[in-house]
């Protein structure tokens, strides 16, 4: 394999191990299109003047349950030694994406307004790009 | 609706966006300066002192009073300025920054955030100034 100094591993081609693209991409794929969905639901809202309501932040634990499952696969396909090019970012991605959605909701129950819809919009969006940026990392671009 | 405050609704949104960044650069530039930093010191170093800052002006968009105040208006100042010049030298010398930094492109690699995200916090430092709103304390 190619290794360029400062321990940069260039991403391998058609990777088809432990973690096939037939599974995570279609995953990523749903995430990605419910955080725009639940994006366009709160900018709505936002627009309207209305806060965020348990229907999305039910939405959102939708989302939050299809990310565990790619932790789930992301450490089984590690284990298998055929993990992400760059696991650092990865995990760092991975880990964050977990952590934005709940944090938008605690929003939501303190900031009864329309920002929190504001907020759940950035979340939202937020979430849809470090899915984009995970397949990226993944494949090690 | 209740009065505004500095540190609810609008105000709160900002701090939230401004939040999300400062992790978002302070991770990535961490990960950079810690294991690639010869691969392209003068980058990876702005993104950590970018990050720094958007830190700073988070914390300081957080708290209410007048050095907090003074302190984001330090911070997202330099951020403006930051991104407008690195923004312009990484289009017309982009030599001096082989790999991206927050600041590369006006911010195009964090979907030109780093560009807005000065503006509204400018505009929302002076709506909210003691001045020009009701007099506090």
């Amino acid at each position: 394999m190619l290794t360029v100094e400062g321990g940069w591993r260039p991403g391998r081609a058609g990777r088809s191990g432990s973690y096939p693209r037939g599974v995570w991409i279609p995953l990523l794929l749903l995430v990605g299109l419910l955080c725009l969905g639940l994006a366009a639901w709160a900018g709505w809202r936002a627009l309207t003047d209305r806060p965020v309501i348990l229907r999305q932040l039910l939405t959102g634990a939708v989302i939050e349950a299809v990310l565990v499952v790619q932790v789930a696969l992301g450490l089984a396909a590690t284990a298998a030694g055929d993990g992400p090019a760059d696991p650092v970012t990865y995990w760092g991605y991975l880990v964050t994406t977990l952590l934005v959605l709940p944090i938008a909701a605690v929003w939501a129950f303190t900031e009864r307004t329309r920002w929190s819809s504001v907020v759940l919009v950035v979340a939202s969006a937020t979430v849809a790009f470090l899915q984009y940026r995970l397949l990226q990392v993944w494949v090690g671009l | 609706m209740s009065e505004p405050r500095v540190t609810s609704g609008a105000g709160r949104a900002l701090v939230a966006v401004y939040g999300l960044l400062a992790v978002a650069a302070t991770a990535r530039s961490l990960v950079q300066v810690l294991r690639d930093l010869e691969r392209a010191p003068l980058a990876y170093l702005l993104s950590a002192f970018a990050a720094l800052v958007y830190v700073v002006a988070t914390l300081a968009l957080a708290r209410t009073g007048p050095r907090a105040r003074r302190v984001a208006w330090g911070a997202v100042t330099i951020e403006m300025v930051g991104v407008v010049v690195v923004g312009a030298l990484s289009v017309l010398a982009s030599s001096l920054f082989p790999e991206p930094t927050v600041w590369s492109t006006f911010g195009a690699g964090y979907g030109f955030v780093p560009l807005v995200l000065p503006v509204l916090g400018l505009l929302w430092l002076r709506r909210t100034s003691p001045v020009a709103a009701e007099p506090r304390r």
